[in-house]
């Protein structure tokens, strides 16, 4: 089964609202509690002072994922720097989705972004796994310069899709800049999918394309990470 | 590694334990029974904190007083302070792939040779430390005069001082409140410092050999002899002291093992060169009298006289930021030693603490902050200087002497990846040479060192008499 990172900055209050955590019961979560300190405090020193509360936090966390079932379970690190953090505990996790909470209430329908660097199928297997037999519905966008391509991508993934009884809708946004359109293509959804994409000036400048889209659309993101050899694809 | 470690007993005074885990070591984190701790410092940082607190002293402030003092031969003290150090970063080395937790020498020396000399050098470091950034921070007053010179503002030496206290207090705020990760600036100041030195020196050495430039006028290599070459040495000994705390953040540096002897003898081996190179350029361009005429900041005049006003400018500009950043780099590793020790329950835990609202240890940091105001306001830089290399030389020679003790009775969990060459003689000169270097010094320096030593071990026969820290980890 596939496992889910989902990073919490414990110690600040982050929390999953209770749409996220009943979107990821059927798979492996692994709540990845972290705290960021400044350089000045050596993260040994953390630990003494919050390491009690943190824990607490994180079993009862752990505990709406299902860790009694054991299908989930939590790991706290106190770090300089999240960022080599979640690599490091995705690594180890094996885990190919990591989650930017957000805030929701049930999901009845995913938004789900092939545009990008990740292979198409891991996303619409994800897809189909997080699904399941759950009546929740799905729309498969891309955004892309080349229509006809584009079509074909969207009509071979919802086929994937519709054979496992899944409601699909596709959406196609042809020469719009992708990120707005994701953005707009979001309203009506209550939670969206979307491949990592690869390091590039636009992201050293901006952010990360899916924390930017986290941040626009409120609500929680799945994101299936970058393999290693997964070189740039266009997508279309 | 083996669970069956023993774990440090006692208490202090105030029924405080020590706070010790059993831990496991990797190269990415610690994992301790709950929680994991990232390492987060790559070789480059490691070096940046070893060069960004040597370089600013060795540099920017004593050729003047050691050209003075020795002539020429100045570059030959510096050539001992280079290999004393490396005398002991290999021995510190082993230790820190040993041991690489956050505390550095201190907890090397208390888990070697027991609590008694643990507390001595874990507090005496406090001390040293915060002598240390004194005199940074009294050598940044004086570059800070000379930049409002440089810029037509004749403000007279008057000024120093208080600039010193003024910065000091200002760093110890910006530590204390500061959130923003000044890591990847350090690196960066580093960075550019490197090179505007190796640009300057490569030209003023090719012109001091007399390849480029005017012939300059020879001096007598040893104008006044051996002896002031070695007081020269304990007196600069101040430029090496960056080392250790690369050992004071060992608990943060990624693949340990490799990263922690490469950045421990790197930076040595980097800023010994970097400073003989310097005097034989500064003593090539002035002689040793008018250099000491021109004290803290006689670089200047050196850089004005290879390259004009740009190389006066380009000198003070890496003046103030070298200093800076020495300072800043020895106030963090200030708080870390701080925490080292109330860790293990010979500080009140009080001092530990983190602020709720900065997530910065507050208190560590006021106990860094207060003395180097002090000290700074004193102004006496060669006392600053002498007395910070004596109590960490003190540490330096323990340090061997820990590694001897722990090598001729290797404990269980004794499992260095680094294993420092030509043991036994390495560490036994190591000690050797450190605890020599200290009879070198000025009585005042001595006196003051001594004085500090006997406090530490009142402090500890009074307040952590009963805490056993010896082969407990």
């Amino acid at each position: 089964m596939t496992r889910i990172l989902v990073p919490l900055a414990i110690l600040e209050g982050e929390s999953v609202s209770g749409g996220l955590a009943s979107l990821l019961e059927p798979m492996d979560v692994t709540v990845l509690g972290y705290h960021v300190l400044p350089e000045q405090t050596p993260p040994d020193q953390a630990r003494l002072q919050y390491e009690e509360r943190a824990t607490a936090a994180l079993e009862d966390l752990a505990a709406e994922f299902g860790a009694e079932e054991g299908t989930a379970d939590y790991r706290l690190v106190f770090t300089h720097d999240e960022e080599q953090t979640f690599d490091r505990i995705a690594a180890e996790t094996d885990a190919d989705v990591y989650a930017i909470p957000g805030a929701t209430g049930p999901v009845d329908r995913l938004l789900v972004a092939l545009t990008g660097d990740v292979a198409v199928d891991r996303i619409v297997s994800l897809v189909a796994e997080l699904v399941g037999d759950r009546p929740i519905g799905a729309t498969l966008f891309l955004a892309t310069n080349d229509e006809t391509r584009g079509r074909e991508v969207l009509e071979t993934a919802a086929e994937t899709l519709i054979d496992r009884g899944i409601d699909v809708n596709t959406e196609l946004a042809v020469d719009e800049p992708p990120l707005e359109a994701l953005v707009d293509a979001a309203v009506d959804h209550d939670a969206i999918v979307m491949g990592e994409q690869a390091p590039s000036l636009r992201t050293l400048v901006f952010g990360e394309e899916a924390e930017r889209v986290a941040a626009e659309s409120v609500g929680p993101v799945l994101v299936v990470r970058r393999l290693e050899d997964e070189q740039t694809d266009d997508g279309a | 590694m083996g669970t069956d470690r023993p774990s440090a007993t006692g208490t202090n005074i105030e029924g405080e334990t020590p706070q010790t885990e059993p831990a496991i070591d990797t190269d990415e984190a610690t994992l301790t029974d709950d929680a994991e701790l990232e390492r987060t410092l790559g070789l480059t940082g490691g070096l940046a904190i070893g060069i960004g607190t040597m370089i600013g002293a060795g540099i920017f402030v004593f050729p003047g007083l050691a050209a003075g003092r020795a002539g020429p031969a100045a570059a030959a003290s510096f050539a001992i302070g280079a290999v004393v150090a490396l005398l002991v970063a290999l021995p510190a080395s082993e230790l820190a792939t040993a041991m690489p937790k956050s505390g550095g020498g201190y907890y090397f020396i208390s888990r070697g040779l027991g609590t008694l000399a643990g507390a001595v050098v874990g507090l005496s470091l406090w001390f040293g430390l915060v002598f240390a950034t004194a005199f940074y921070l009294v050598g940044f007053g004086y570059y800070a005069v000379d930049t409002l010179a440089e810029l037509g503002i004749a403000v007279g030496e008057g000024l120093v001082i208080p600039i010193a206290v003024l910065f000091g207090a200002g760093f110890t705020v910006l530590n204390v409140t500061g959130t923003e990760n000044a890591a990847k600036l350090q690196n960066g100041i580093v960075a550019l410092l490197l090179s505007i030195l190796v640009a300057f020196l490569g030209y003023g050495g090719l012109d001091a050999v007399g390849l480029v430039g005017d012939q300059a006028a020879p001096e007598q290599f040893a104008p006044f002899g051996a002896m002031p070459v070695f007081t020269t040495a304990a007196l600069v000994f101040t430029s090496y002291l960056g080392f250790a705390q690369v050992a004071t953040v060992a608990g943060e540096i990624k693949d340990p093992g490799r990263n922690l002897p490469l950045a421990m003898v790197g930076s040595v081996v980097i800023v010994g060169v970097l400073y003989v190179v310097t005097i034989f350029v500064a003593t090539s361009a002035f002689g040793g009298e008018r250099l000491a005429e021109l004290g803290e900041t006689a670089m200047v005049e050196v850089g004005r006289h290879y390259l004009g006003t740009a190389g006066a400018v380009a000198i003070v500009f890496g003046g103030l930021l070298a200093t800076m950043s020495s300072a800043n780099a020895s106030v963090l590793s200030t708080s870390r030693s701080i925490y080292a020790v109330s860790r293990d329950a010979l500080l009140p835990q009080r001092a530990s603490r983190i602020n709720l609202r900065y997530g910065t240890p507050h208190v560590a940091l006021g106990m860094a902050g207060g003395p180097i105001l002090v000290l700074t306001a004193t102004g006496r830089v060669e006392l600053l200087a002498e007395v910070a290399s004596f109590l960490h030389l003190l540490m330096y020679g323990l340090i061997c002497v820990a590694l001897i003790a722990l090598r001729r009775d290797e404990p269980e969990w004794y499992d260095p990846d680094f294993r420092v060459p030509g043991y036994p003689l390495v560490p036994a000169l190591g000690a050797i040479c450190s605890f020599a270097l200290i009879l070198f010094m000025q009585p005042t320096s001595q006196l003051v060192g001594v004085a500090i030593m006997l406090v530490t071990a009142g402090w500890y026969l009074y307040y952590a008499r009963d805490v056993d820290l010896k082969g407990k980890l």
